[in-house]
């Protein structure tokens, strides 16, 4: 219980008042009590220790933060004496913090000016303390880069207190680019090589976060004797900081692995360090496997030794890489796997366990045999078990991750566990739902595909969908960062226990990415290997409707030019359903008119309400898709003249230019398919009925000739004019009489532009076939067809205008008087144009599926059932649920039954004629249409993708329709590490033959490229010193020119100096454009040697003004060589 | 490898950021013109964000293990699921302990469940060190708090995961402060620590 007041507290608090009413006290008493109360007192420190004056050695950084001290007096002695009064230490910051709730900002602002001050004196206790508050502010989110000097300025503090502070921060501030870091190297080696062990591990936790290439090998030499120091902790440090080395500098293993191997095979090595050696093996193992092939007998002892559970978990990682290496192991490592799976108490050991076995490919290795089957039924076994442990959701997870691997090589044993993973699918936690979801993707087959689509979709419908306050893009800083504020009393970071739950309606609103997810694998489930799994396409057309229905809202992206964007957002799942819609319709011709039509209701307007998301433009992809269908088999169309004014609504206009653009080239195939029947007589009803049809569609087209998106604009032009000439067509032939004989309509309705859409039917092609088609033996390509193509060309730009239009036009407005031209594949049925324009849309109707009713719409539903109505009309076992209404159970059959049962005979007259009943349900009448009786069960016709010859595996879909994949793929995560030049490096296991080793081709390149890359470095070194000199010696020169003038002597000598250094400079230069060989190679880094010898020379005369002007001047020079 | 360890409360607020590897900022192309607008820092502050959102709508009884938060699952999406092993980040794993969750970012050469113990061993360590640790110490003392975490991860790879050699590792460093008295009301034993010990299997 912390309840009582220190009397600490107390005196400090007494100092702090006396420190603002005296002002030259204040440092004396701050020193005082910041030694016996702050933070974390370090006891070894002496406080007479002074973090100034002191004249350290390589003090440079100090200096220039003398010259900051100087600018700031030079610069205001009234602030000088006003900011002291609002010193703070962390204590007082995080309390100021709390304190100032609803004005944090402007507190942290307040306390970040008062930082940039503190931290630019000259006192390295106030240095240090202004450190640590910016480090913790950074942690906010607010930037501390503009401190990186002063970061090393702390660092190279003789206080370890003020070492660990600015070490700290460095670590969480300073990146790989951080400019300060090559001055920071002198600093790093200097700790590395400390004395107190304490010390050492600074730099050794601070390397790995901040090492470049040129820092890496500049420090590893100084590193590699610490693996023999006598403290394990510094030992294993080392070894993890030399790997986080060798990541960026694959170079640091040719010196470094023999050491660690020593390390590795030392048996009275301190477990602890071991274990970190094995941690370090197992990261690069997987790297580069055939390295530790050597290794396995020494690793194989540890793990049989046991011990380190951690350590086992990672050595049997490690083996699960090398097992497909050396297939021998598996024999050896199987005894110890499964008594560790038998014996074990640690969950963790055992789950490894059984992952190592499958990830190492043992369990493919061992098939077959009685031992394989054991294994197998272990493992699964034992999978299982965790899967239905009560209560521990972690297990479940992890099963599932491992079942999920298992699934690839070995399905069938992972179906017997169909029950217990099903089950995950509904599991409440979302994580576990993912896992599950991803692995019945996996699992699926023609038997279970609809009973597991059939829960996705359930899922899908019954939860709502989430509402934008659970959006994280409306989260509390996402956009500006998280301002820490204050909590209103301690009494929540003091409390025990707060409960988590928030929200128990249930059931809990799906985030969006999981029901996109979840729509992306319903997708991938039905469409693998071209349908596989799928016997009922009306199901999978119906499923297709409804998830257009439950599909999320894509979020709109800020960016202008973003519709033209090619690159498919990953939560346009709508585009994605379209797709599948439209493959259906393309590949199984017997659902076509289904597939059709489902486009048909997608595309229709006012029945947009019901077949999308109430809210949100979920879904709205799939119009690019159906519209494409209702235009190119608009024959299949049972509305055609709703889908016409569907297309040619105002809304449509506001729609995505991707999908106006599909929407442009549907409208004239659909008037096509409605004007192009040459059957009917041109009446003058037809003939006002084409007029006003066209005036339509020119009145849609001519405000989107001007449409921002070029494609829009060019198919509306186009359109646009052809509209305009039929509709000149249809106006100037002349009506037959009303009843009179037959008038040929215009030809240009009934041949030329129903020509411009059919011809050869679409069928599905492979994505290699292009490739294969053999050139034609004739091709000559480099023959010129026109030899005098330039006069030509120059011609007919003069002749373009004088030909003679009237021919062409007379040619197809004149009717043909022969009816030879029947096209009657087009409209088989002859519908008159009043008819069709009366024709309703089909509505749905209704049967009974209490399976389907859970995860599709009513609607949708109805329509099934009326189908299957029709459908089963003529068939008096079928039982019509609704047939009788009214009359409850009393079906066809079942009356039937019933009189049978009372033993009289059958009376033919009794058995009730069924009903159609087609104006019950609505007045809507069923179409005419032809609808195949359903075959049960039915191989349904799905037609492959066209090739030429064998097809072939490895040219996937991807890269050849999308070749910008392979570059995707290369893109890095956001933390990952780039360890690409590690793989290429080649170790020398013994160690022995490195030094006379032939270099590879490869790797000389690579030295050459980190040569180049080093004088760079060096360099910016220079460039960034002199700049820094530069700062200071605009001061310094009104400051000191006496100065100046006394030191003249010595200024001339570092003035050659420097000369020399920036002739080495050039020449480094021209070395590197010109070299290609090896041999110029060693002269390069004796070059880069001479560099930093000549940048420590000019340290040394720093502070002398002139030089630096000539420097600078030269340094320009070579830039701009 | 472990990529980042992030510790904050119940109300998201950091109490601990480290990264192990340095944030890669992607070049998305819609952000391009943002690009110099983002520091990195925001890109941090991005990802506690996001993960946060992730875990505060997740009941105790849920498992331990979250989605990829979006900002790195957008670009780990794009790599083959044949290679078990990768440098991507793909497992983010938490532990929830009275009023703080403890983050842990690792690829996949880490084991999930080993994690969940280094957590409940970094909480155990840090309640050695403070006595009854509590939120309030964390925040007062978060140099110390940098400390014991480095005495178990160096650069991404755990390096020790013994309770009394973190502790002694930790206390050669230097006297730990005690939170200043006057701000805490009372301690909280681990066992108040959320689920603490009860919740953990025989690991380790």
């Amino acid at each position: 219980m912390r309840s009582d007041l220190s009397p600490k507290r107390v005196v400090r608090r007494d100092m702090r008042r006396r420190a603002v009413v005296s002002s030259p006290v204040r440092r004396a008493a701050r020193k005082a009590f910041s030694v016996c109360v702050q933070v974390s007192g370090v006891s070894e420190e002496r406080s007479s220790e002074r973090g100034q004056g002191s004249e350290d050695a390589a003090d440079f950084l100090r200096k220039v933060g003398a010259f900051w001290e100087r600018a700031r007096a030079a610069g205001g002695g009234m602030e000088a004496g006003g900011w002291s009064r609002f010193e703070k230490d962390l204590y007082d910051l995080i309390r100021g913090l709390r304190n100032h709730k609803g004005t944090e900002k402007e507190y942290i602002t307040a306390s970040i000016a008062e930082c940039r001050k503190e931290i630019r004196s000259n006192d390295m206790d106030l240095k240090s303390t202004a450190l640590m508050k910016l480090t913790y502010l950074e942690m906010f989110g607010h930037d501390m880069s503009w401190a990186s000097f002063n970061v090393l300025e702390v660092m190279s503090s003789p206080k370890y207190r003020h070492k660990r502070t600015a070490y700290l921060a460095a670590v969480q501030s300073f990146r790989r680019d951080t400019e300060v870091l090559m001055l920071a190297e002198n600093q790093l080696k200097k700790d590395i090589c400390s004395p107190t062990p304490t010390v050492i591990s600074l730099p050794l936790g601070a390397i790995p976060h901040v090492v470049n290439p040129s820092m890496a090998n500049s420090l590893l030499t100084d590193l590699l004797p610490r693996l023999t120091h006598s403290n394990a902790a510094i030992r294993k440090k080392t070894v993890v900081t030399l790997y986080r080395l060798a990541l960026v500098y694959p170079e640091t293993l040719r010196p470094a692995w023999p050491k660690i191997k020593e390390r590795l095979q030392d048996d009275n090595e301190d477990p602890t360090v071991t274990a970190a050696i094995v941690n370090v093996v197992c990261e690069l193992g997987w790297r580069r496997p055939q390295d530790f092939l050597p290794l396995a007998p020494r690793l194989f002892d540890l793990l049989v030794e046991g011990g380190n559970n951690w350590m086992s978990i990672k050595l049997i990682k490690l083996f699960a890489t090398l097992t497909p290496l050396e297939p021998r192991l598996i024999k050896k490592l199987l005894p110890p796997l499964t008594k560790i799976i038998r014996e074990t108490s640690a969950m963790s050991l055992l789950y490894e366990c059984i992952n190592g076995i499958i990830q190492g490919g043992i369990l493919d290795a061992v098939e077959g045999t009685a031992e394989g089957e054991e294994v197998a039924r272990l493992c699964v076994g034992k999978l299982r078990g965790m899967m239905v442990i009560e209560g521990d959701a972690n297990l479940k997870y992890v099963a599932l991750l491992a079942f999920e691997k298992i699934v690839r090589s070995h399905p069938h044993l992972v179906s017997q566990q169909q029950d217990v993973i099903l089950e995950c699918i509904d599991d409440p936690d979302i994580s576990i739902r993912m896992r599950a979801l991803d692995l019945v993707v996996g699992m699926v087959n023609t038997d279970n595909l609809t009973a597991i689509v059939g829960r996705l979709m359930r899922q899908l419908r019954n939860a709502p969908i989430a509402s934008s306050a659970d959006d994280p893009v409306h989260d509390r800083g996402r956009s500006e960062g998280i301002t820490p504020y204050a909590e209103s009393d301690d009494s929540d970071a003091e409390e025990s226990l707060r409960p988590a739950e928030q929200q128990s309606n249930l059931p809990q609103a799906l985030p969006e990415d999981y029901r996109v997810n979840v729509i992306r694998r319903i997708l991938e489930m039905c469409s693998r290997d071209t349908y596989a799994n799928i016997t009922d396409f009306e199901w999978y057309i119906d499923v297709l409707v409804q998830l257009v229905r439950v599909s999320p809202a894509t979020k709109i992206s800020s960016s202008a030019g973003d519709e033209d964007d090619e690159y498919e957002r990953p939560d346009d799942v709508g585009r994605g359903i379209g797709k599948e819609l439209q493959n259906v319709a393309v590949r199984v011709k017997s659902v076509r008119s289904e597939a059709v039509d489902a486009a048909q209701s997608l595309v229709l307007v006012d029945r947009r309400d019901q077949m999308f998301p109430s809210s949100g433009n979920g879904g709205q992809g799939v119009l690019e898709y159906a519209g494409w269908l209702v235009g190119e088999y608009a024959n299949y169309l049972t509305n055609t003249e709703g889908v016409m004014t569907s297309l040619l609504h105002p809304t449509s206009v506001q729609l995505p230019s991707r999908i106006l653009a599909v929407y442009l080239q549907a409208v004239p195939k659909v008037f096509a398919s409605m004007s192009g029947n040459d059957q009917i007589s041109w009446t003058p009803e037809r003939k006002t009925l084409m007029s006003l049809l066209m005036a339509r569609i020119i009145h849609f087209l001519e405000p989107l000739s001007t449409h921002p998106s070029l494609e829009v604009q060019e198919r509306a032009v186009e359109y646009l004019e052809l509209m305009r000439l039929a509709a000149e067509a249809a106006s100037g032939t002349a009506t037959g009489t009303e009843h009179g004989e037959f008038t040929d309509p215009p030809l240009l309705l009934t041949q030329a532009i129903p020509a411009l859409f059919s011809g050869a039917e679409l069928n599905p092609v492979a994505p290699g076939a292009q490739r294969k088609v053999p050139l034609p033996d004739d091709l000559d390509l480099d023959t010129p067809i026109n030899t005098n193509l330039h006069f030509l060309l120059a011609q007919a730009e003069q002749e373009a205008f004088e030909d003679d239009e009237d021919d062409v036009y007379a040619a197809y407005t004149q009717p043909l008087v022969s009816n030879s031209y029947s096209s009657q594949s087009l409209a088989p049925t002859i519908v008159s144009a009043s008819e069709r324009l009366d024709a309703p849309h089909k509505e749905p109707t209704s049967y009974q599926n209490a399976v389907e009713e859970e995860y599709l719409d009513p609607d949708i539903i109805a329509r099934r059932k009326a189908e299957r109505r029709e459908r089963y009309k003529d068939d008096p076992f079928y039982i019509d649920p609704e047939g009788q209404h009214g009359s409850g159970a009393v079906t066809p059959l079942g009356s039937i039954v019933r009189a049978g049962n009372v033993g009289e005979e059958v009376d033919i007259d009794s058995i009730p004629i069924m009903d159609l009943e087609l104006e019950r349900h609505g007045d809507d009448r069923e179409i005419s249409r032809q609808r195949s009786p359903r075959r049960i069960p039915k191989r349904v016709e799905i037609i492959g993708d066209e090739t030429l010859g064998p097809a072939e595996d490895n040219s996937s879909r991807e890269d050849i329709v999308a070749p910008r994949s392979s570059s995707y793929r290369n893109k890095k995560s956001l933390l990952e590490v780039d360890s690409s030049g590690l793989g290429d490096l080649i170790l020398d296991d013994d160690g022995s033959a490195s030094s006379n080793r032939k270099l590879t081709r490869l790797e000389i390149e690579r030295k050459e490229q980190e040569e180049a890359e080093m004088r760079k470095a060096l360099q910016e070194v220079e460039r960034l010193r002199l700049e820094m000199q530069r700062a200071s010696e605009r001061l310094q020169i009104k400051d000191e020119a006496v100065v100046v003038r006394k030191k003249k002597k010595k200024v001339r000598k570092a003035e050659m100096e420097g000369d020399v250094l920036v002739e080495g400079q050039g020449e480094g230069n021209v070395d590197g454009e010109a070299n290609v060989e090896g041999a110029v190679k060693k002269k390069k880094k004796k070059k880069g040697k001479k560099e930093e010898g000549g940048g420590e020379a000019a340290v040394e005369g720093e502070e002398v003004g002139k030089k630096k002007k000539k420097k600078r001047r030269t340094v320009i020079m070579d830039e701009g060589a | 490898m472990i990529n980042a360890v992030l510790v904050f409360n119940n109300a998201g607020q950091p109490r601990l950021t480290k990264f192990y590897t340095q944030l890669v900022w992607i070049k998305i192309r819609v952000c391009y013109i943002l690009l110099t607008i983002y520091q990195e820092t925001s890109v941090q502050q991005r990802l506690i964000s996001e993960i946060f959102t992730l875990v505060a709508n997740r009941p105790d009884s849920a498992c331990n293990f979250l989605p990829l938060p979006p900002l790195l699952a957008s670009s780990s999406k794009s790599t083959t699921p044949t290679t078990p092993y990768n440098d991507t980040p793909s497992l983010v794993t938490y532990r929830h302990y009275a009023t703080l969750y403890f983050m842990v970012i690792s690829t996949s050469t880490e084991s999930p469940l080993a994690l969940l113990d280094l957590i409940q061993v970094f909480v155990q360590a840090l309640d050695g060190l403070f006595e009854n640790v509590c939120e309030l110490d964390l925040i007062f003392n978060f140099e110390t708090l940098h400390a014991t975490l480095g005495e178990m991860i160096v650069g991404g790879v755990v390096v020790e995961t013994q309770l009394e050699k973190v502790i002694d590792g930790v206390k050669a460093q230097g006297r730990v402060a005690k939170r200043p008295v006057n701000e805490g009301k009372g301690g909280l034993s681990l066992a108040g620590f959320g689920r603490g010990e009860d919740g953990v299997w025989a690991g380790r």
